[in-house]
């Protein structure tokens, strides 16, 4: 395997600076709407006493996952042996730690009193799936951050020892988001043993997905060779993950809508629940899976660099989908209190809620994007973090 | 290079103390602590007694604790509410109603899931909320099946005739029925048994389940008493007669 060289970009040019401009301006974005939740309270967000939580929390588990995704692939060369992914190792290391802060900036944010961040630090509770997953996300921080250094030494040991400590604690990470859900046994839509390991395959899934754009932005916009093979060869890859996600998806629905006790929140989701039920066939199923696997799976288009990106670009929406199915119909739910009678009060109990992304969350959410941008264009001028070029290994030979 | 990995190496030290910091302090988080486990707080609501209309109890809360009236009935904070209710697939099912609040469950989940053990109980059952430390993350919200709480999603100002012995409601953080937590240290009654017996039909009773003598751990013996969702596992130590 040829040496795979890194080099810095430029970042002297104007059409640079216009990026950087525009991304930071998105960036900003982020903080300034938690600011202004933050100085009025979350009654200009779309959140309720109903719904209590909205866009940030699906914000923070499509970025977690994006991010374990991404760390993962990186690791395939030093992990799994896959070398002709080397070339992609730090930025899909850079990635994961952007896409990690992103998240984490996503839940704190959104907290009625972002002011206390410090309180974590000093209280614990071990059974909240929060605290300890503030523990696992600090670690994984770390860890991915200890890897990403691990790529500028030339010591295969390290690589592999902290590559496959990246692989532990992503999956660790993203069990312990998906259980802040599947633990929540009181409502129907949450709970579920499932969600750890099939969060893990919507995050491996859009974590390709993303780097597949990523990578074909980044050596486009710096002028460098990428073989299109590589892009190919992930697009393959994607489609597994897909396939797991769609065996996932599955099991847990029949599982659920099996027991007469969920046959409401069964046919809420997937028959008579409005706008969740077209995201979940249309936006998920049908555009973030089904047609996305049908274009990698097919000879002519799987080897198709412009159908990649849109099955790519796809599956990216439609895992966004998925967070979004994931949080917000099981609160729009009526909690039950008794599973005989037909309840009503001035708290809207027994009553179907409403949740819409208001503009402030909106823009809190794009701003997120912004952040991960903002932070890639400054680390790849700073940093090593772009091969001169990315070939297929055999083709060096 | 070199330049690089010093730099690294910083932030790699500063995200360390983040990860190690959560773990030293870590031996918090107890479940119980404060007052005395001899008493046993609980309530029992005959709700035969509870018409439809009368508002006893809520407006009494509301008065005591200084918990303000939101007018968007989604941001509205109830710390205790009336319920009403019919039998479904019964055609003219009488309707009747019933107070609901925090039930200050045995096992509460809204405790369980606080990532910084700012809702906890105390040893007497009570089941109580820090404002101090609550962060605000709304996670016990989404775990407590009986919706007994509410975030406080503006900013509350002190208003005339406010009562001086409750503080006003924090926003930013989630609050809910704490029994009346300063009245009973005071051995007083919550404001909604009191209010009930006054002016309302006088079906809550309120006592201490440790005491074998107590009116409510006498009807709570009498096994005629039941729980809301005693399918859950929390055992809420408020019962109801008639349900
Ligand atoms: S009723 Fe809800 S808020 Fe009260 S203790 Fe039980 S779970 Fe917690
Ligand atoms: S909102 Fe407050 S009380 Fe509720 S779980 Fe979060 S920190 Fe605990």
């Amino acid at each position: 395997m040829a040496n795979v060289r890194f080099r810095r970009i430029e970042g002297n040019s104007a059409q640079y600076y216009m990026f950087m401009a525009v991304a930071g301006a998105v960036a900003a974005m982020a903080p300034l709407s938690a600011l202004y939740m933050f100085v009025n309270g979350h009654h200009v967000t779309g959140m309720t006493n109903q719904v209590p939580w909205g866009m940030p929390i699906v914000m923070a588990i499509y970025l977690i996952g994006a991010s374990a995704g991404s760390l993962v692939l990186s690791a395939m060369s030093s992990v799994f042996g896959k070398t002709e992914y080397q070339p992609f190792a730090r930025i899909a290391a850079l990635l994961a730690i952007l896409l990690i802060v992103a998240a984490l900036m996503a839940i704190i944010m959104d907290w009625g009193r972002p002011d206390r961040i410090l309180v974590p630090f000093f209280h614990f509770q071990p059974r909240s799936m929060f605290s300890l997953n503030a523990i696992l996300y600090n670690s994984y921080m770390l860890v991915g951050f200890l890897y990403l250094l691990a790529q500028f030494k030339e010591s295969k040991f390290w690589k592999k020892a902290l590559g496959i400590a990246a692989v532990f604690i992503a999956v660790g990470v993203h069990s312990g988001t998906g259980a802040i859900f599947g633990f929540v046994f009181v409502r129907e839509l949450y709970n579920s043993p499932l969600l750890p390991p099939s969060f893990i395959a919507a995050a491996l899934s859009s974590g390709t997905a993303l780097m597949i754009l990523i990578l074909y932005a980044t050596f486009r916009a710096t002028g460098r060779l990428l073989d299109e093979k590589l892009l190919h060869g992930m697009g393959r890859l994607m489609g597994v993950f897909m396939l797991v996600v769609i065996y996932f998806l599955f099991i847990e629905n029949v599982t659920r809508g099996y027991a007469p006790k969920n046959y409401e929140a069964a046919s809420f989701l997937l028959l008579h629940g409005g706008k969740y039920t077209a995201m979940f066939w249309i936006g998920l199923v049908l555009c973030g899976l089904v047609i996305p696997s049908l274009i990698v799976f097919n000879p002519s288009t799987g080897k198709s660099t412009p159908w990649l990106l849109f099955a790519s670009a796809l599956q990216l929406a439609g895992v966004l989908f998925e967070r979004y199915i994931i949080v917000i119909p099981a609160q729009v739910m009526p909690l039950e209190l008794f599973s005989d009678k037909q309840v009503t009060s001035v708290f809207l109990d027994g009553r179907y809620a409403n949740y819409s992304i208001s503009p402030v969350e909106y823009a809190y959410s794009i701003g997120l994007f912004g952040v991960v941008i903002f932070g890639f264009g400054l680390a790849v001028k700073f940093w090593a973090m772009i091969p001169e070029e990315a070939r297929f290994p055999e083709d060096v030979k | 290079m070199s330049v690089d990995r010093r730099d690294f190496l910083k932030i790699g030290a500063v995200m360390a103390a983040g990860t190690i910091a959560p773990a030293i302090s870590g031996a918090a988080g107890q479940d119980e602590e404060g007052a005395s486990s001899k008493n046993l707080w609980g309530m029992v609501i005959d709700i035969n007694k509870c018409d439809p209309e009368c508002t006893a109890c809520y407006d009494a809360c509301r008065k005591e604790n200084n918990v303000p009236h939101f007018p968007e009935p989604e941001l509205d904070i109830h710390w205790i509410r009336k319920i009403k209710f019919k039998q479904r697939g019964v055609p003219n099912a009488e309707e009747r109603s019933m107070p609901a609040m925090c039930f200050h469950c045995e096992h509460p989940p809204c405790a369980h899931v606080c990532p910084v053990a700012a809702t906890f109980k105390r040893a007497d059952g009570i089941v109580l909320i820090d404002k101090h430390r609550c962060i605000g993350c709304r996670y016990c919200m989404v775990a407590c099946p009986y919706k007994a709480r509410s975030f406080v999603s503006k900013h509350v100002e002190h208003q005339p005739g406010e009562n001086p012995e409750s503080p006003i409601r924090m926003h930013g953080v989630v609050e809910k029925c704490d029994l009346c937590v300063h009245r009973i240290d005071q051995g007083k009654q919550p404001a909604c048994v009191e209010a009930c017996k006054k002016t309302g039909g006088g079906g809550m009773v309120f006592g201490d389940l440790n005491d074998p003598k107590s009116e409510v751990s006498g009807i709570v013996r009498s096994s005629r008493a039941t729980q809301i969702r005693a399918d859950l596992g929390l055992n809420p130590r408020v019962f109801y007669l008639g349900v």
